[in-house]
């Protein structure tokens, strides 16, 4: 079967995004099961509809283990715990599409959920532990430890300088996208972090690592997220507008770390986007809005220039020119993204298109939003996944 | 003599003395020579860095896949690629701007990147900076090194 065939063959039919943030005392099996509910409740359809399940775990598990037993699932035809890290949710729709449309399964369900904070003065930091504090491992291991080059924060510092060295981008470039997203959180009754911003307030956020800032870095959250994907045509049946799947994508550029490497200056979107667009048949000016998995603002940045909104070195004077905020000419991160609205690992921008592309945003609804592009990132830039949703059939 | 080789400087995170093990034996004996020592594929002679980011090494050539890796020391020399400057994670104390420190990714002569501590002080740090490899030994453990501009005004070339 030719892509251009499975383009549109599939919808997501029904979204569960459970009460998320700083949500305590609930356990990531709890609030996987609840998004599971909830979104199938949403779709109009039973859980005993469901015959797929994907999962994926965050810091915290959350796989498939005992999903099924909790939810009296039966004789599935498809059970299966993903990891691409960010990418995985940009990646389980992708799969879920192929389910359906080849026919394994009549209706997929993808959840996420992840409980990694807790009310006990735990930090969002310490949650994602990299503190360079302790002991270090013997060998290279503590060689590296020692560096501080330990966790997330420091190794995209790392691309993030790249980046600012090569093509001159500057940190209120940077500072511009946490603005413009903090600017979308405002309006969505979703987001974390509602209080407007400035670049000065982003200027005066403390360093993490040089040249990031607090106000550049993702927010550590909890909370779980589901989608139902089922074909296009019962989709319509259902009832909610369908969200119909029209292209996919991935990109994992294995970075050499050697000479001639592009760590920093190109990510698998490249590859991921076009691959996505193609499939999709339409050219990147028919993308109304941009859901972009932002784990930092240097990854929006990166991931705008590799899909071809703007050339590559372009990025910062792309977001600096007010193109990703309300009443930009192309809305990013609507929902504030992973920055100021919440942070499940690429669940956030899919499920924000889902409800841009069905018209549900409320005070934040983008004006078009026939077509939405959405992006995963993983690891440090190794996994990038792309997925194009329409509000139209093919 | 940087901060983290005075006696005394601390006992956590960057100033924690590192202990070897079997896989970092030649790595660390030679540092402990001043020379820097890093794989070379025995088959088709790529030149791969010692360790990779958090750590992790190669057990193979990524140019060839061969498992036949030597140790083969490297000039010392290279440039910097790109940095960061770490500050203390979620620590607000007045200690953490004296602790940040910069960490940068160097390419070596030989083609490898090697994630290294940065002696940069009075010096602008840029991409293309050549730097030039010494080693320090945190809390008095195995040495590892840290590059400096090549040319500085108080440490002529050569």
């Amino acid at each position: 079967m030719l892509d251009r065939e499975l383009s549109g063959a599939a919808a997501i039919a029904g979204l569960g995004i459970t009460e998320v943030g700083k949500v305590y005392g609930r356990s990531t099996a709890e609030f996987a099961t609840d998004a599971v509910l909830r979104a199938v409740a949403d779709a109009g359809l039973q859980v005993t509809d469901i015959d797929g399940l994907l999962t994926s775990n965050g810091m915290t598990g959350g796989g498939s283990f005992m999903l099924p037993d909790t939810l009296g699932l039966r004789d599935l035809r498809l059970n299966v715990t993903l990891s691409a890290a960010g990418a995985t949710a940009s990646a389980a729709i992708q799969y879920a599409c192929m389910a359906v449309a080849s026919g394994m399964c009549e209706a997929v369900v993808y959840v996420h959920a992840d409980a990694p904070l807790t009310d006990r003065g735990v930090s969002s930091a310490a949650a994602y532990a990299g503190a360079a504090s302790g002991r270090p491992p013997a060998g290279f291991r503590g060689v590296a430890r020692s560096n501080g080059l330990v966790g997330a924060n420091p190794l995209y510092a790392l691309a993030a300088r790249r980046h600012m060295e090569r093509y001159g981008t500057t940190t209120e470039e940077f500072g511009a996208i946490a603005v413009a997203q903090r600017a979308w959180a405002a309006g969505s009754p979703l987001a974390t972090m509602r209080t407007p911003i400035t670049i000065g307030d982003h200027q005066a956020s403390r360093w993490i690592a040089e040249p990031l800032r607090l106000l550049d870095c993702c927010l550590v959250s909890n909370g779980g997220v589901a989608f139902v994907v089922t074909s296009a045509d019962r989709a319509r049946t259902l009832r909610q507008p369908p969200v119909f799947v029209w292209g996919w994508g991935q990109g994992h550029p294995g970075y050499s770390m050697e000479r001639g490497c592009e760590f920093g200056l190109v990510s698998g979107a490249g590859i991921s986007g076009a691959n996505a667009l193609r499939m999709a048949g339409i050219p990147l000016a028919d993308i109304d809005v941009c859901e972009l998995y932002d784990c930092y603002t240097f990854t929006v940045l990166i991931t705008l220039e590799d899909y071809g909104f703007c050339a590559k070195g372009e990025g910062g004077p792309f977001a600096a020119s007010g193109a990703l905020g309300p009443g930009g000419s192309l809305p990013t991160n609507t929902g504030g993204g992973q920055l100021s609205g919440y942070y499940l690992w690429g669940v956030t921008p899919l499920s924000e298109a889902v409800i841009q592309a069905r018209g549900q945003g409320g005070d934040r609804q983008a004006p078009r939003h026939d077509v939405v592009l959405v992006s995963g990132n993983g690891g440090v830039l190794d996994f990038h996944g792309t997925v194009v949703l329409a509000a139209h059939p093919k | 003599m940087s901060a983290a080789d005075q006696p005394g400087a601390g006992s956590a995170g960057r100033d924690a003395a590192i202990l070897r093990d079997e896989a970092s034996t030649p790595f660390f004996d030679a540092a402990a020579d001043g020379r820097l020592l890093i794989r070379r594929c025995a088959a088709c002679g790529h030149w791969i860095a010692p360790y990779l980011r958090m750590g992790v090494t190669l057990d193979r050539c990524p140019a060839c896949t061969s498992d036949r890796l030597d140790w083969a020391e490297a000039s010392g020399r290279g440039t910097l690629v790109t940095w960061t400057v770490v500050h203390q994670a979620g620590r607000r104390t007045p200690d953490d701007e004296q602790d940040a420190h910069p960490v940068g990714v160097v390419e070596l002569e030989e083609g490898p990147w090697l994630t290294a501590r940065l002696d940069a002080d009075g010096t602008d740090l840029r991409a293309g900076l050549e730097l030039e490899v010494a080693f320090v030994r945190p809390g008095g453990g195995e040495p590892v090194p840290v590059f400096a501009p090549a040319w500085r005004p108080d440490r002529p070339p050569g």
